[in-house]
């Protein structure tokens, strides 16, 4: 038996993949199998975006500023997953007896984290698709066919630097328990103010912009309407922003990586990480 | 009688305390309060951005960011009342298994019910005064606390409770008959967005949508309670009805509301009962 326990040990690096294959899998298919969720996902921005739409319809807006708010919406249904099934994911897992499996397996968090970030993304690019094609209609908004593959490449450089602060953020969130809850809903709204979701960038002035450019989301979703919608006020000029969410990747990947760590030894410590009910 | 009414009313205080204990225990109360109010200011200053982008702060549109700030603040109420509201009975069933017994208690369930839903709006409170105390200084809205109309704010927002509490309680209980329905008060509360005229008037709306909406008390209260803050300085919804017409019309859409609520509540409370939903696990 011990023999056999040896034979079966495999490669740190083959771990890593199965454990991201792993945690994704059901990310795919749980999210299909709970039908009511499927609209549940959809219906939540477009529901939001028809307001803000309608806003500007009270206000009498130009209809450029109707896709403002379609592809707002198609990005705020990214930014929700990433705070309630990235960032406070690992509090639900904590409550429900699964992080301590995480822990005494012999993958490391960072695995399990990209692997909730892969199966995520795909399920959600679908959902951001449909809201985006079912607002453009609903709503007669109208692209620029030439900005297509250019945004589609800014589009997948801002998930993935999207998903690494959500790995940070999963980190910081490992301490709280119901605070999770509270501190996710907390930061969906000035997010969803700080990044333009409903406006140009450009009209929160250079250092409020600035400082919101930290979100990954800001300036990829500035960047991708500069490409698809013509007139958009430019904030930065969209190869800058492309840049700078390029550098965010790497940087918030490496914060993640430390913070896990750190966050983890404290945990440990701490007994946080098979703490429940608070 | 005499006995009954002092127990019903400590069972009621209960309520409210249990709920405000469920909400505000796990952080200090002015952590809670700063992640209470960070949502409506931050929607505030989204609608107060598009607001500027579209019409560059001209003088005439200020009686739309009147009309924006004032719905908007007022909006917590219904966030809180329909939203949290839902998601705590919900909560109470899946996650901490504790509405079997609130239901068994002698104290009644309906009147628990309110008692949650009274503490959930009294949260919101806090809110819609920092909401209107930023439009005050930061938008430069001209809100006086000495000019506000009392009695017809405090008679449209008795009204609108009313209506919000009979609301939420029926969408509660209809959503316990669902094992996954955690987030639906949330969506519902995202749906009344659209039909309140909180942030863009009900005329906007598509004819027969716009009809629907205005068989809902929700409009109706904003109106009044724009009316009751700025008086002539924001924009109205109603502007051919008079103060006294718009509050005879919240009075017949809450009485709607209550009684429609009470049919529905009363048909989702056997059928919970009859189908085990009150104790039903919902893998939380």
């Amino acid at each position: 038996m011990i023999g056999a326990a040896q034979r079966a040990e495999y490669p740190a690096l083959r771990i890593f993949f199965k454990t991201i294959a792993a945690r994704a899998y059901p990310r795919v298919m749980a999210a299909n199998r709970q039908k009511t969720w499927l609209f549940f996902d959809m219906a939540f921005p477009v529901v939001g975006a028809l307001a803000m739409v309608l806003v500007y319809e009270g206000l009498h807006a130009p209809r450029q500023y109707l896709g403002f708010v379609v592809m707002g919406g198609a990005m705020l249904a990214f930014w929700q997953n990433v705070l309630w099934s990235m960032a406070a994911q690992f509090s639900w897992d904590r409550g429900n007896g699964t992080l301590e499996l995480y822990v005494i397996s012999p993958t490391t968090f960072e695995g399990v984290l990209l692997g909730m970030a892969l199966g995520s993304m795909f399920t959600v690019t679908l959902r951001a698709a449909v809201i985006l094609v079912l607002g453009s209609l609903l709503f007669g908004v109208t692209y620029t066919a030439g900005g297509t593959l250019p945004a589609i490449g800014v589009f997948l450089l801002t998930l993935s630097a999207l998903y690494c602060l959500g790995m940070l953020l999963a980190s910081l969130f490992l301490f709280y328990g119901r605070e999770a809850w509270h501190l996710s809903n907390a930061m969906q709204e000035p997010v969803n103010f700080l990044s333009g979701l409903y406006f140009p960038v450009h009209a929160l002035g250079a250092y409020v912009g600035g400082a919101a450019s930290l979100v990954p989301m800001t300036l990829g979703l500035d960047a991708m309407r500069q490409l698809l919608l013509p007139g958009t006020p430019v904030f930065i000029p969209a190869g800058i922003e492309t840049l700078l969410v390029a550098i965010q990747v790497p940087v918030f990947a490496v914060l993640a990586g430390v913070s896990l760590r750190y966050m983890e030894s404290r945990a440990r410590r701490d007994g946080k990480l098979v703490t429940r009910w608070e | 009688m005499g006995i009954v009414m002092p127990r019903q009313l400590i069972g009621f205080a209960a309520a409210v305390r249990l709920g405000w204990a469920v909400s505000s225990n796990w952080t200090r109360p002015i952590l809670f309060v700063t992640y209470a109010v960070l949502r409506p200011i931050s929607v505030a200053l989204i609608l107060a951005v598009m607001y500027s982008v579209i019409t560059h702060n001209a003088a005439a549109a200020r009686p739309y960011l009147a009309f924006l700030i004032i719905g908007t603040a007022f909006w917590s109420f219904i966030q809180e009342g329909v939203s949290e509201f839902a998601t705590g009975i919900l909560e109470d069933r899946g996650r901490y298994h504790i509405l079997k017994y609130t239901y068994m208690a002698p104290l009644g369930f309906p009147l628990f019910l309110v008692g949650r839903a009274t503490s959930k709006l009294a949260s919101a409170a806090a809110s819609v005064v920092i909401v209107l105390v930023v439009g005050t200084f930061a938008l430069q809205l001209s809100i006086s606390p000495l000019r506000i109309d009392y009695p017809l704010l405090i008679a449209a927002c008795v009204l609108a409770f009313i209506s919000v509490i009979a609301f939420a309680i029926t969408l509660s209980m209809v959503l316990l008959a669902g094992k996954d329905t955690h987030g639906y008060g949330e969506i519902m509360a995202q749906f009344l967005y659209l039909f309140s005229g909180a942030i863009f008037p009900i005329a906007v709306l598509p004819g027969p949508i716009a009809w629907l909406a205005a068989l809902s008390p929700l409009p109706y209260w904003l109106e009044l309670c724009r009316r009751s803050i700025l008086h002539g300085q924001v924009y109205q919804m109603f502007p051919s009805l008079s103060d006294g017409e718009v509050l005879l019309r919240l009075v017949i859409a809450t009485a709607g509301t209550v009684v429609l609520g009470y049919v529905i509540y009363r048909w989702t409370d056997r059928r919970a009962r009859g189908l085990g939903y009150i104790d039903m696990e919902a893998n939380w």
